[in-house]
């Protein structure tokens, strides 16, 4: 695409630089003794014919892009033969138009213009190779942009990737009492000693997974924190219970990876451990206008001073949904009512689907 | 000759761990296994009933953690400290030479922790770390949150946000809060070290406040300052005190 034609504005402010120009074009004019009325109305057509004329260039930039600072021969000699070749062509509508005005009434002027031809070639060229330098220097402007861009892209896709090797690794303290759960089934009942071997090995399995990927449809999520949540029922007993709000229209939706386990994860830390009694942790999913809400709830300690800030975890959580939907997301977490809420909205169609 | 009987407390929030110790327990038919408490509540009243000789404690519990149930047993009895995985406090544990178990552990490390502790409880001698030294240790990476207070057998947590000022009795500290004063067994200093300088200050010799309840300074007739606090109370300002409420407020 043009990078003049590509926007009005652009174009707007190309031709807004051809006034003065038109300006010049009328005082060459009216030194040369076209008169005052043959000078301007030569100048506005002609300059027009120019500005669009020499928008050309730009294929001729294209055709020879700057590398560094090294200039070929045949680029200079191409930019040679073009300015005379576009300026001369130039030169042959300004005669042209002479020619129409001489005959609507200035019949001096044809004659004059003929005469100052090569003043107007010489503008011509020089006006060419202006605006071809125009257009070397939109060009750079542009890939310096774009280069900009990419490298931004680049970083977060980085980010995103460490953050979601981090939360690929396991937690250590639930990794040891597991085993100790299962040290003690082994003993006291066997099948469940092998079931929970199973869940753990399924878990260990997913999250392994799911922290290669950037994406993955929010059932693979569910399943994840289902063998995870079944191994810390087991671990707790009683005291944790899960309700489970998942709409089954938000199975098939595309959502980062590895985002709700570290949130159940934080609610069985700072939520139901701290509790004698238990409580239950809610993770509710649903579809709202296009975008995906995800919630997860858990009681709290009332004699626990609440934390100040976020915690490591939320916070890695809360980076990672901006780092892929900018301000298009919501995260909010916070105390309610003895109630701690994480709450997520992001857009159900993942923008820019990057490969791995 | 008949060998001596040991009571026992197992404590710990997970069923499946207790299990665990006590299945390896059966086997010592010297321990009499008191009480099985699942948290830290239960740990210290059931502790205060029975006066248990050996105690298995888990440290990461709700309510009250491990430690905090020591600080709050005048008569400490043998601690068998299991973890799962407190990097913190195995530095701690590493530092004072106690004995501790990381889950999963094995019949054989069992018993020989509970040798060693057996052999600690016969010598009588309680010469290990003091509870609050050992916590201090394990946690010195995190500011303090909370005090714990027992009395009788009541146990209450103060949120250090609910905290007014300290006052030193003695070999005890005088929390102050909105409502309440509660005596807690540890001296101004100890307890000043293990407070964020950032919220609390110690602005005399017996005195620790608040910093976010200040109201205001005054100068009373003999040029020493008094620190009024939000609530109406007045307070000695020492001058090393003033220097540093100075150096804070500035």
């Amino acid at each position: 695409m043009h990078p003049i034609l590509c926007s009005r504005a652009r174009l707007g402010t190309y031709l807004l630089g051809w006034v003065p120009i038109t300006a010049v074009f009328a005082f060459v004019g009216l030194s040369r003794h076209w008169g005052l009325v043959g000078s301007v109305a030569l100048a506005v057509p002609s300059c027009l014919a120019a500005a669009f004329m020499f928008l050309s260039s730009w294929h001729l930039c294209k055709a020879f892009p700057l590398q560094g600072l090294t200039l070929g021969g045949q680029a200079v000699a191409a930019w040679g033969v073009a300015a005379l070749v576009v300026a001369n062509l130039w030169g042959a509508v300004v005669w042209a138009l002479a020619w129409g005005l001489g005959r609507a009434g200035l019949p001096a002027l044809p004659a004059k213009v003929r005469a100052d031809m090569p003043v107007l070639a010489g503008m011509g060229i020089l006006l060419y190779l202006i605006t071809l330098a125009l257009h070397y220097l939109l060009e750079a402007v542009a890939r310096n942009r774009e280069a900009e861009a990419k490298e931004a892209e680049l970083r977060l896709l980085a980010q995103d990737a460490e953050l979601r090797a981090l939360r690929a690794q396991l937690n250590p303290h639930f990794l040891f009492n597991s085993l100790n759960s299962i040290s003690a089934l082994t003993t006291l009942d066997p099948a469940r000693a092998r079931s929970m071997c199973i869940l753990l090995s399924d878990f260990l399995r997913g999250s392994l997974k799911l922290g290669e990927k950037r994406t993955v449809a929010l059932a693979e999520e569910v399943e994840l924190l289902k063998a995870y949540l079944a191994i810390e029922q087991i671990r707790f007993g009683a005291r944790l219970q899960v309700d489970w709000q998942i709409a089954p229209d938000v199975l098939a939706i595309p959502v980062p990876a590895l985002l709700l386990q570290p949130l159940a994860e934080n609610a069985i830390k700072h939520g139901i451990a701290g509790l004698t009694e238990g409580g239950v942790v809610r993770i509710s999913a649903r579809r709202e206008g296009g975008a995906v809400e995800l919630k997860v709830e858990n009681p709290v300690d009332p004699d626990l001073e609440p934390p100040q800030g976020l915690g490591l975890g939320l916070r890695q959580v809360r980076t990672r949904l901006q780092l892929r939907f900018g301000a298009r997301m919501r995260f909010e977490a916070g105390l309610q009512d003895g109630v701690h809420r994480v709450l997520m909205v992001f857009p159900e169609h993942l923008a820019e689907e990057v490969a791995p | 000759m008949t060998e001596r009987t040991y009571s026992a407390l197992i404590v710990d929030d997970e069923e499946l761990a207790r299990a665990v110790v006590a299945e390896y327990l059966a086997g010592h038919p010297e321990i009499q296994v008191a009480a099985s408490c699942a948290n830290g509540f239960e740990a210290v009243k059931a502790a205060l009933e029975f006066k248990p000789d050996l105690m298995f404690l888990d440290i990461q519990m709700p309510k009250l953690d491990g430690f905090e149930v020591l600080e709050l047993l005048e008569v400490q009895p043998t601690v068998v400290f299991i973890t799962a995985y407190d990097q913190h406090a195995l530095k701690a544990f590493e530092v004072h030479a106690v004995d501790y178990l990381q889950k999963p552990f094995d019949a054989d490390r069992f018993n020989e922790a509970l040798v060693r502790a057996k052999a600690r409880c016969d010598q009588g001698a309680t010469t290990g770390p003091q509870p609050s030294e050992l916590a201090a240790a394990a946690r010195s990476d995190w500011p303090l949150d909370r005090l714990v207070v027992r009395d009788g057998a009541k146990v209450t947590l103060i949120p250090l946000a609910g905290l007014e000022y300290v006052q030193a009795q003695d070999d005890y500290v005088l929390l102050k809060t909105a409502d309440k004063s509660h005596l807690k067994q540890q001296t101004i200093s100890s307890l000043e070290s293990r407070l964020d300088p950032k919220r609390f200050l110690r602005i005399h010799r017996s005195f620790i406040i608040q910093l976010d309840r200040l109201a205001r300074l005054e100068q009373t007739p003999s040029e020493s300052w008094i620190a009024v606090l939000q609530d109406g109370t007045r307070l000695p300002v020492s001058k090393s005190g003033y220097a540093r409420l100075k150096a804070v407020l500035a």
